[in-house]
C-alpha cells in the first residue's frame, strides 16, 4: 500500500511538525462551511458555520512565488484556484450507520476531488473519518479510520501519489452537529478534507 | 532529558498529575492487640449465603480528646457513615435510638454496654475515638459484635489533621476484610475523560466522587483512561500531537512518554495482568487491529484482526485470555481469544451492537455495553458466553463498564441524567448512584486497583 511505518523515535523537529498539523488541521475545521447537502433538513440541531476558508495570510497576491509551485500565474488562476479549493474541503463523504463503503455519490463527489488534485499536482490532503455520537468512542475511533481509508484507497487507486495523502480518525470526538437526531447524526457520519498548499 | 534514552519525554512532560497520591496518606497503623481478626484470613460472615440480610450496625458520633474540632468530627463520621452504607453490607440503625450519646456511650470493649445494644437488636457497633495536636490527627476506630459482646477489629490512625477522611476509608475497607475476607474498595480512585467543550482531559476521583482531579492538561483530546495493574501509571490515548497516540503518566513522578506512536490509530490501551505489555488496537498495517506491546510501546505480534474492526481488549485476570469487539460477522461483537492457543470464539449473538467488554476481577464475569430496544445497556455475560444479565434500567444510553477492584460494582456512563455522566451499580442494577457531579460531560471511566502501601 505504500503507507510508511512511523517510526517511534521521531526528532523534535517531528514533533513541532506534527504540532503545527495539528494547528492546521484546527485552524481549517473551524473555518469551513456548511456541507453542501441540499436533501438534508437539518433544522433541529445546532450547526456550526463560518466564514470561508481564507487563503494563508501574506499569500493573496498571486505574483508571491507559492502560487507559481501551484502551476498559478494570473489573479484570474487564483480565484480559480481559491474557488475551486473551498469547493474541496466543503465536500464531504457521507456514510451510512456502521458503514464505510463509498456509495455512488461519495464516489462522484472523489471523482472531482481527483480532478482537482491532478490540476494541483504540488497541493496535500488529510482525509479525516468521522462518526456519529452513537456507540462506544472506541469503535468510533476505528470507524472512523475505516471510512478515512475508504476515501484514501479510492484516490490512490486513482492515481494520487500515496505520499500527498495522510489520514486521521477523530471517531465521534468532533461532530460538526449537535442535535441527538437523525438529522445531526447524519452529517457528522463523514469523510472530511483538509488542504494544504 | 538525555536523547540516548529508549523512551522519549513528550514535550511539556511534567503534568499536574497525580500529587494526590504522593502526599496522599502517611498514616502509621498500628493494630490494637486483639489475636484473631485482624488479619481478616477468613470472613467473619457469609456474604453469599442464599438469605443474607443486611446487617444492623450502629455508628454513633466520635468521641473526642483534647480540642473538639466539631468540623472534623462531623466530616469523619459522615464519611464512615456513608462508605458503611456504600458497602451494601449494612443497616444503619436509628442514632435517635442509641442508648446514650457521643460522650457517654463506651470506646473500648470495657466501657461498651453490649446489653443495651442488644436490646435495639444491633449486631455491630462502630466505636471512634479522635485527638487533634498541633496539626497531627490520631484516631482510635473499634469494630465490635455486639451479639457476642467482642471487639473483632481496632485501629489507631496517626496522620495529620487533613487525612481524617483517607483514615476513615483505610478503616472501612479493613472492616470489610475482617468481615468478608475481602477488602473494600474505599480508598481506590476512578479515572474519567472530563468533556469541555472542545477540550478532553483525564481527570481522576475518589470512589465516593470526591476530591476531583485533573491529571492531564494538554487542551486536546484525551481518551481511553487505562490504571497500570499496580495503580503507579496511567495509559491514554491523546491528540496532543496531531493522531491518536498513547502515551503513559508515572502518577508518582508526573512525568509522561509517549507509548506508541504509529501511523494511523494507537488507541484502546489494556494493560496485561502480570506482564510488562499492554493490548492495544493499531491500523499501522492499514486495518484495525489488537495487537501486543511491549510496555515500551514495541510491537510484540498481532493478536486479532479480521477484515473488520478490532478494538476495546480486555484481558482475563490471569492474562491468558482477551476479551475484544470485532465487526467480522458484520456487526460489533465481542470475542474471546485464547492468547496462546489462538483459538477465537464469539460469545455475544444478542443484539446488533455489543462493545466495551470488560473483564470480572475474579474472571468469572464479562460486562460489557449492549444496545438494546434502542438504547445502550451494561450486561453480564459468563466469558464462555452463557448466562447473560442485565444490569441497567435507568434510562439514558449506558457505556464502558468498568469493576471495582472487589468485583462488587460496577462504574459506567450513563446519560440517563442529561448529559453524560459516570454513574456506579451493584451487579443486579438494584442500587445506583450518580459519581461526578462536575459540569460538562463525564465518560470512558476506568475504576484504579486496589493501591498498594507505599
Amino acid at each position: 500500500m505504500g503507507r510508511k511505518t512511523m517510526k517511534r523515535g521521531y526528532t523534535e523537529l517531528g514533533g513541532v511538525f506534527f504540532i503545527l498539523m495539528c494547528l492546521a488541521i484546527l485552524s481549517a475545521c473551524a473555518k469551513k462551511q456548511v456541507p453542501i447537502q441540499p436533501e438534508l433538513n437539518l433544522g433541529t440541531g445546532i450547526r456550526e458555520s463560518g466564514a470561508p476558508a481564507a487563503p494563508p495570510a501574506g499569500l493573496s497576491d498571486w505574483n508571491d512565488p507559492r502560487w507559481k509551485e501551484l502551476g498559478i500565474y494570473s489573479e484570474a488562476e487564483l480565484n480559480e484556484f481559491l474557488e475551486r479549493a473551498q469547493s474541496f474541503e466543503n465536500e464531504d463523504l457521507f456514510f451510512d450507520y456502521d458503514a464505510f463503503v463509498l456509495n455512488e455519490d461519495n464516489r462522484m463527489v472523489l471523482d472531482r476531488k481527483v480532478d482537482f488534485l491532478r490540476r494541483y499536482p504540488a497541493v496535500s490532503v488529510t482525509v479525516e473519518g468521522h462518526c456519529d455520537e452513537r456507540g462506544t468512542n472506541e469503535y468510533n475511533l476505528a470507524l472512523g479510520e475505516q471510512r478515512a481509508n475508504s476515501a484514501w484507497q479510492y484516490l490512490v487507486n486513482s492515481g494520487i501519489d500515496p505520499d500527498r495523502l495522510s489520514m486521521i480518525s477523530y471517531g465521534e470526538e468532533r461532530p460538526i452537529a449537535f442535535g441527538h437526531d437523525d438529522a445531526s447524526w447524519a452529517v457528522n457520519r463523514r469523510a472530511h478534507f483538509v488542504l494544504h498548499y | 532529558m538525555t536523547k540516548g534514552r529508549a523512551l522519549k519525554m513528550s514535550a511539556g512532560a511534567k503534568v499536574p498529575a497525580a500529587r494526590f497520591l504522593r502526599v496522599w496518606l502517611v498514616v502509621a497503623v498500628s493494630c490494637l492487640a486483639w489475636p484473631a481478626f485482624c488479619g481478616g484470613e477468613r470472613a467473619y460472615i457469609d456474604i453469599t449465603r442464599p438469605n443474607f440480610e443486611k446487617l444492623p450496625i450502629a455508628i454513633p458520633d466520635f468521641k473526642w480528646q483534647n480540642r473538639r474540632e466539631k468540623d472534623l468530627g462531623r466530616e469523619m463520621v459522615g464519611t464512615l457513615r456513608k462508605d458503611i452504607e456504600i458497602s451494601g453490607f449494612f443497616r444503619q440503625v436509628d442514632p435517635a435510638l442509641f442508648p446514650g450519646d457521643a460522650e457517654t456511650i463506651g470506646v473500648t470493649e470495657k466501657e461498651v454496654r453490649f446489653d443495651r445494644w442488644k436490646k435495639i437488636d444491633v449486631e455491630f457497633l462502630i466505636r471512634a475515638l479522635y485527638e487533634v495536636k498541633g496539626g497531627s490527627l490520631r484516631l482510635e476506630a473499634r469494630l465490635f459484635d455486639v451479639v457476642n459482646g467482642k471487639r473483632i477489629l481496632g485501629k489507631v490512625f496517626e496522620g495529620r489533621a487533613g487525612d481524617g477522611r483517607a483514615m476513615i476509608h483505610r478503616f472501612v475497607d479493613e472492616v470489610l476484610l475482617t468481615l468478608t475476607g475481602k477488602r473494600g474498595i474505599f480508598e481506590t480512585k476512578i479515572a474519567f475523560v472530563q468533556v469541555e467543550g472542545n477540550v478532553k482531559e483525564i481527570h481522576v476521583v475518589d470512589f465516593d466522587g470526591e476530591n476531583p482531579v485533573p491529571i492531564t492538561r494538554d487542551g486536546s483530546i484525551s481518551l481511553s483512561p487505562a490504571w497500570s495493574p499496580d495503580g503507579a501509571r496511567m495509559a491514554y490515548v491523546s491528540y496532543l500531537e496531531g493522531s491518536p497516540k498513547i502515551f503513559v503518566l508515572d502518577l508518582l513522578k508526573g512525568s509522561r512518554r509517549l507509548l506508541s506512536g504509529y501511523k494511523g490509530l494507537n488507541i484502546a490501551p489494556a494493560w496485561r495482568p502480570g506482564a510488562s505489555e499492554l493490548a492495544a488496537t493499531l491500523s499501522r498495517k492499514g486495518n484495525p487491529d489488537i495487537y501486543l506491546l511491549t510496555d515500551s510501546g514495541s510491537v510484540r505480534r498481532r493478536l486479532a484482526g479480521s477484515w473488520a474492526i478490532e478494538v476495546s481488549p480486555s484481558w482475563s485476570p490471569d492474562g491468558r485470555r482477551l476479551a475484544y469487539v470485532s465487526g467480522e460477522s458484520g456487526s460489533p461483537q465481542i470475542y474471546v481469544l485464547e492468547v496462546e492457543g489462538g483459538e477465537e470464539r464469539r460469545i455475544t449473538f444478542e443484539g446488533e451492537y455489543n462493545t466495551s467488554p470488560a473483564w470480572s476481577p475474579g474472571g468469572d464475569w464479562i460486562a460489557y455495553s449492549g444496545l438494546t430496544g434502542g438504547s445502550h445497556e451494561i450486561f453480564l455475560i459468563r466469558p464462555d458466553g452463557t448466562d447473560k444479565r442485565r444490569v441497567t434500567r435507568g434510562g439514558g444510553s449506558n457505556e464502558s463498564p468498568t469493576w471495582s477492584p472487589d468485583g462488587r460494582m460496577l462504574a459506567f456512563s450513563s446519560t440517563r441524567g442529561g448529559r453524560s455522566a459516570v454513574w456506579i451499580t451493584n451487579l443486579d442494577g438494584t442500587e445506583s448512584r450518580r459519581l461526578t457531579k462536575m459540569a460538562g460531560s463525564q465518560r470512558l471511566p476506568d475504576w484504579s486497583p486496589y493501591f498498594t502501601d507505599r
